[in-house]
């Protein structure tokens, strides 16, 4: 297996322009992401943490090329990314997958949980629908949703449903996957089970960007953190025994502590 | 401490199964009930339940719902109960003006809270309206409650999509208790928030739940905000629950 970086997002930047508020106000510009370097190594699973807004799901889209860069550059598998056009990126998006926030308005209503694998393997996967149905159920075995094959998205529970995105996800065999916060809105004892089916069913080497406001869950399964305030990545820790010790990471790793809250700018 | 709110023996359904069953508390004003369970127990639901909202075919079984410091002893589910959808649009419309002056609701996002089209000073004029005594000097009044959650008088100009998320979540817990309900219900206020905002949303509205004598019934997943600040807390699951002081 080659040592190179899955990811190597380096000095990047990206401003959105935003309309005014009414036709005539002027128009605003957003630094959503100032600057920012890191790479994820194979096999490595990085967490991006930091303040509501900051910029971390900005930066998760840009990796997999859903957004463009205002400046900067991004290699993935040592091939230049930010570069290709949407028809060249188009072949090779299949290795690098998205595991979304909401799971219910990312599956389609009319559609089984097997038929959500299956279709993600014929249509980005080019496997014969057959040779998928096999695959896609053998997936859904494997994360607990034998018994649910047949089911609805609405006849599923929270749980269910998060497990079929990653379904969906890991029978591609992705040697990259960005999941933006896959256990929001879930009880902990099923955040706990969702965070362990995806970081356990990550194929071998393969990298994975997990976006997070649980500091708990950062610790607990992942290698390293990137916080980010205000667009910029302040602070790096490596887990288990890195401590945080910029005055914002501290808050958001405490946030209960003694802290001067004035300096969280975003309230 | 007075009651303001009374559940007893919710039980909702639909022709499948119950979605709900078994389901009492007692909301006080001037205490904090967090509402806790798993995702899919019935939270939510039992929350709109004592807002008089029931949207479920056929719906409410059992149960009764009191308001004591608005109605006294009146069941609001009186007539209601096993008579299907018919019977609950005529309780919601019977408890419309109540919604949002007696109870008044946060939802989960401010996103979903606030409404893009207006200013922050329109919507909290509409909300100011439905006090029981709407005040002389409107502009004064939108002033006092901006104050009240930190934001500058100037926030009344601004359309929600001008706002940073930490303000926009100060003009939701603003248009939330403009009204000076008697009871707030604050359906996860901490999803999707960074652990500093979440503490300082949760502080804010503990503190101007205090400041109005405000029983805020609080809807989480997290036990850690529970332990901090609930007095009382209400476990929704499989089997009945119960109010536990803390």
């Amino acid at each position: 297996m080659s040592d190179a970086p899955i990811v190597d997002f380096k000095a990047v930047s990206k401003t959105f322009v935003l309309p005014g508020a009414w036709p005539w106000s002027p128009k605003r510009e957003v630094h959503a992401v100032r600057d920012v370097s890191f790479q994820v190594a194979p096999g490595e699973v990085l967490a991006l943490v930091g303040q509501s807004g900051s910029g971390k799901t900005t930066v998760s889209r840009c990796v997999l090329g859903l957004e463009s860069i205002t400046s900067g550059e991004i290699v993935l598998e040592g091939q230049r990314w930010d570069t290709l056009s949407e028809r060249e990126r188009r072949t090779k998006r299949v290795k690098y997958q998205y595991v979304p926030q909401d799971a219910l308005s990312a599956l389609d209503p009319q559609q089984t949980s097997l038929e959500h694998v299956v279709e993600s393997l014929t249509v980005l996967g080019g496997v014969s629908r057959e040779e998928a149905h096999k695959r896609g159920a053998e997936m859904l075995e494997s994360l607990g949703l034998g018994h649910r094959l047949n089911a609805l998205p609405r006849e599923m529970s929270g749980g269910e449903q998060r497990r079929v995105t990653l379904a969906r996800v890991f029978v591609l065999q992705p040697s990259l996957v960005v999941a933006d916060e896959p256990t929001s809105g879930l009880d902990p004892d099923r955040q706990e089970s969702v965070l362990e089916d995806l970081i356990q069913n990550l194929p071998k080497g393969a990298g994975c960007i997990l976006v997070t406001h649980d500091m708990a869950q950062a610790r607990a399964w992942c290698h390293r953190a990137l916080v980010m305030l205000e667009g910029r990545v302040v602070e790096e820790l490596r887990f288990p025994d890195g401590q945080p010790t910029h005055p914002y990471s501290r808050m958001l790793f405490d946030p209960w502590g003694e802290h001067d809250l004035a300096q969280s700018t975003a309230i | 401490m007075s009651v303001v709110l009374v559940v007893n023996d919710l039980t909702i359904r639909t022709p499948e199964r119950r979605l709900v069953e078994g389901v009492s508390f007692e909301v006080h004003q001037g205490r904090v009930t967090a509402i806790v369970g798993h995702s899919g127990s019935g939270k939510s639901l039992s929350a709109r339940a004592s807002m008089g909202v029931l949207d479920v075919d056929p719906g409410l079984e059992r149960g009764s719902l009191l308001y004591p410091a608005l109605s006294g002893e009146k069941d609001w589910f009186e007539g209601v109960r096993g008579q299907g959808m018919g019977a609950q649009r005529r309780l919601a419309r019977d408890t419309a003006r109540y919604r949002g002056s007696y109870v008044t609701y946060s939802p989960q996002s401010a996103s979903s809270a606030l409404n893009p089209g207006r200013s922050i000073g329109q919507q909290l004029a509409i909300a100011i309206g439905r006090r029981e005594t709407p005040p002389a000097d409107l502009g004064g009044a939108i002033r006092d409650v901006l104050k009240e959650v930190g934001l500058p008088p100037r926030a009344a100009y601004a359309v929600p999509s001008e706002l940073s998320g930490g303000m926009a979540q100060r003009a939701a817990v603003a248009i939330a208790i403009a009204p000076q309900p008697k009871v707030l219900i604050a359906d996860e206020p901490e999803t999707g928030l960074d652990p500093v905002l979440r503490r300082v949303v949760t502080e804010l509205m503990l503190e101007v739940a205090a400041n109005h004598g405000v029983a805020l019934m609080l809807i989480t997943h997290n036990m850690d905000t529970v332990r901090r600040i609930a007095d009382d807390v209400v476990r929704i699951g499989p089997h009945a629950s119960g109010t536990e002081d803390v």
